[in-house]
Order: C-alpha cells, then structure tokens, then sequence
C-alpha cells in the first residue's frame, strides 16, 4: 500500500511540475481530480486485498477450529464417555465396600466362634472360602479402573491435539465459584490426600510428634 | 494393656468399612463401649451428650473435617481434656504440624495394622 500512495504522490508531482507557471485551468484542475481518483483507486484496491486477505486467513482459521472441536468429540465425551466412566468409578465403590464387609463379617464370625466346639473347623473353612470368593473383587474393580484409565487418555489425547491447534497457554484462576471455594477448603484444612509413593510414613509422623 | 478397657470410644470416618475395621481392633484390644459417627458434627455432637474417654477421628470428612472437629474439642472447656487421636491418609509434614499445634495426642498414617493402633492408644494413656 506504501508503493501505492508513493506512486500516488509522484503522479500528482510530475503533473504539478508539468504545469508549473502556467495558468491553471479547470480541465487541469479535473485532470489532476482524475489522476488523484485514479491513484485512489489502486490505492482503495489494495487496500481491499489487504483486508481481503485477513479475512480470508480468518474465515480460514476458523474453519480449522471448527474441524478440531469437532475432532474434540465434545458431545460424546459430555454425554456418553464422562458418565460412563462415573458410573464405573461408582460401581468401584460399591464393590470395594461390599466385599470389604463380606470380609470382615466373615472375620467377626470366625473370631465369635468357640474353637472348641466339634463343628467350627468346619465353620472356619467355609468362611475362608467366602473370604478368597470376595477377594475377586480386585479383578472386576481392576478392569473397571482400567475402563477409567482408557476413557481419560482419551480425553488426554484430544485436548492435546485441540491445544496444538490453538497453540493454547495455560492461563490462571478457576472456571468456576465452585472450583475456586473446593481449592479453598482443600488449602484452609489442609486436604491432600493419600500419598502415590507408597512409602511408610508413621515413622516420620512420629518423629515430627516427638519434636518439642 | 493398662488402659481402662470399660472407657467409652468414640470412631470418627466417613467410611462405614473403616468404622467397622476399628471398631473390630478395638475389641480385639478388649474395648466394648464403641460408639461411632460419619463427620466432625455429628461427633461432636455426640460428646455433647456422652463424655468419651478417647476419640479417634479421620481428617478428610465432610461438613466438618477431623482437623476442625479436634479444634472445636480442645476450644470446648467441657471437651477440652478429651485424648484425640487422628488416623488418616493426611501424611504431609504441614498436617502433622497443624494437628499438633492444635492439640492431637497422637497421629496414625492409613494404612495402618492393630498392632500400630494398640502402640499409639498406650502411649496416649502412659503420658
């Protein structure tokens, strides 16, 4: 566009220069109107491609997005993945907890029983049996938790590719009220949870009591 | 052990399967009187009406945490004396620190075996 108003400036230049001293008159005066429309118009045209051409890199750009949202799987994930894998981890819970009592009732009983009487080994027996049966929890909730697993690597794996092509930043603060007061609490009373390593911490818990 | 067996315990956790593996090693230990509740409100209102002579709590409950339920034990001049022992998952130095600063007598890291808990209730009463 620079080019453009310079060669505009010229023309208007060399017709000035061309009529310098001599009288000016109204066919010179809509000659240099016709240069000046004329320089305009190249002008205007270019101004034209450059817009032209922004908003056609724009109109480009979102239609990339659109193809990577949709790529997002978003409705799927919202109602049919997410769920699902909420549903998993609840029937989890539910699992653990039933054969943890199934356990553990028959621990009270065996611990009731008289290890006199004729008929407890017997009794001690079955309820080891019932005992090893409930552990088969551990595989069921094992291939529950590996559904969980999947269906987050999936959205994993689709979020990642829709930041790429966003080149998307991380930005601060929370999503929601909500989200904010839930990372409050944790903060305010200390709320971290279980520990992934795995280590035995008693014995530091104790040597930290211990300090005066 | 020679602590008084006939004292009254309150278990404090969100989890019945937890309640119910206390409430085991405490018998097993030779504790009869176990009462139980599923949040620090409900505990607390619970020593309200009974005076317990140990409670031992989990940290990670709603409405109200082990943590705050201790707070509001020792703030209370009825409830103030009561032993607490806190048993959870909460194993940062920053956890420790705080429920020792808010007057925990003991401190046991989940998972934990009877053994432990025996250990930790004799030394609550030895001191």
């Amino acid at each position: 566009m620079a080019v453009a108003i310079q060669q505009h400036h010229d023309r208007i230049a060399a017709y000035l220069k061309q009529k310098l001293g001599a009288d000016v008159s109204l066919a010179d005066v809509v000659a240099l109107a016709e240069i000046t429309a004329h320089s305009l118009q190249s002008v205007f045209e270019t101004l034209d491609s450059a817009v032209h051409r922004e908003l056609r890199e724009i109109a480009d750009y979102i239609a990339a997005m659109k193809v990577e949202i949709a790529g997002l799987h978003f409705n799927e994930l919202k109602h049919t993945r997410i769920p699902a894998a909420g549903q998993e981890l609840d029937a989890i819970v539910k699992a653990t907890e039933a054969a943890s009592h199934t356990i553990m009732e028959c621990a009270e009983q065996v611990l009731a029983g008289d290890a006199g009487d004729p008929a407890f080994k017997a009794m001690v027996d079955e309820k080891m049996l019932i005992v090893f049966e409930a552990c088969s929890f551990q595989d069921i909730t094992g291939q529950r938790v590996a559904k969980v697993v999947e269906t987050l690597k999936h959205i994993e794996a689709r979020v990642a590719r829709f930041s790429d092509a966003l080149r998307a930043r991380d930005t601060g603060g929370f999503v929601s009220e909500e989200e904010r007061a839930s990372a409050a609490r944790k903060e305010r009373l200390l709320l971290s949870g279980p520990r992934l390593d795995g280590r035995d911490r008693q014995s530091e818990v104790d040597r930290l009591l211990a300090k005066p | 052990m020679s602590v008084d067996l006939s004292m009254p315990i309150l278990v404090v956790d969100d989890y019945n399967t937890m309640i119910r593996i206390i409430r085991n090693l405490l018998k097993q230990l030779g504790f009869e009187d176990i009462d139980d509740a599923n949040d620090g409100s409900a505990a607390l209102n619970k020593m309200r009406g009974k005076r317990y002579g140990l409670v031992i709590s989990d940290w990670n409950m709603e409405p109200m945490t082990g943590y705050e339920l201790l707070k509001e034990v020792r703030g209370d001049p009825g409830l103030s004396k009561t032993p607490f022992i806190m048993v959870t998952a909460e194993s940062k130095t920053e956890n420790v620190i705080a429920a020792k600063k808010a007057g925990v007598n003991n401190y046991i890291v989940k998972p934990f075996n009877a053994q432990t808990l025996k250990t930790k209730i004799e030394a609550v009463f030895a001191e």
